[in-house]
């Protein structure tokens, strides 16, 4: 990548800039259906911030159920016993 | 402790991630004060450490949000260590920059606001170009997805009791 390094300020060109768009957009669930990739830099920027956003949140809900989970987790149950042999 | 990632197979990945969290979560519960009688929300939060912990240290110092990360995990620890002593690591240098008008340049694509947005949700990217922006965030979001995937996973297992 040979873009100058000028804090924060694109001087990228346009070659650059899709190969990167299109490679968020392979991650991105929503826009991946699209048979076009002419989904605009913008557009596709704006669903990466919602996407980490939303993931975020999801880790923050699963960390919110795993925790009161482990909280009433009987030490002698089989799940436990199958994490313990996992982690030895 | 923890295998290095030698492929980039979502797979073998989930593995890595999944081992690391349970250890993670293991250090957890005998470590510190039991898990069942601290309040719920440490608790909560303390399984999201590990979540985003286990992230880091799979991936190591090779990227840029998991140095971050790291960083920020280890400031936690001296914090905590320091209770008594005044924090030493109050101000972040991070903070003089962050009024950087240069920021909301508006560039030839007109991406300013998303930019911005997005540098503050990614760790570590910062004073990135927006090359290495974009890079830093699909390595994120692929890292993000997969420990999502882990902890379903371990809730569906935890939850069939």
């Amino acid at each position: 990548m040979s873009s100058r390094r000028s804090r924060g300020t694109t001087t990228l060109t346009d070659d650059q800039i899709a190969e990167l768009v299109s490679k968020l957009q392979q991650l991105l669930p929503e826009l991946r259906n699209r048979r076009s990739n002419k989904a605009s830099a913008s557009k596709v920027l704006q669903e990466t911030c919602n996407y980490v956003r939303n993931l975020h949140k999801q880790v923050d809900d699963l960390s919110d159920r795993l925790s009161r989970l482990l909280s009433t987790i009987d030490d002698n149950s089989p799940q436990a016993s199958i994490i313990r042999s996992l982690i030895d | 402790m923890s295998p290095q990632p030698s492929s980039t197979n979502p797979n073998s990945l989930k593995i890595q991630l999944a081992y690391q969290f349970l250890h993670n979560l293991n250090n957890l519960n005998s470590k510190r004060s039991n898990l069942a009688t601290t309040h719920i929300r440490q608790r909560s939060n303390r399984v999201k450490i590990a979540a985003y912990a286990s992230m880091a240290y799979v991936v190591g110092s090779r990227r840029a949000w998991s140095r971050a990360i790291l960083r920020t995990i280890r400031n936690r620890r001296m914090l905590a260590r320091n209770k008594r002593v005044d924090h030493k690591i109050t101000h972040r240098p991070r903070s003089a920059k962050r009024r950087n008008p240069k920021r909301d340049y508006v560039d030839p694509n007109g991406n300013s606001g998303q930019e911005v947005k997005l540098r503050k949700l990614v760790p570590g990217v910062e004073k990135m170009d927006a090359c290495g922006l974009l890079d830093e965030t699909a390595d994120y979001i692929k890292y993000l997805k997969t420990q999502v995937e882990v902890m379903k996973n371990l809730v569906d297992l935890y939850s069939t009791i």
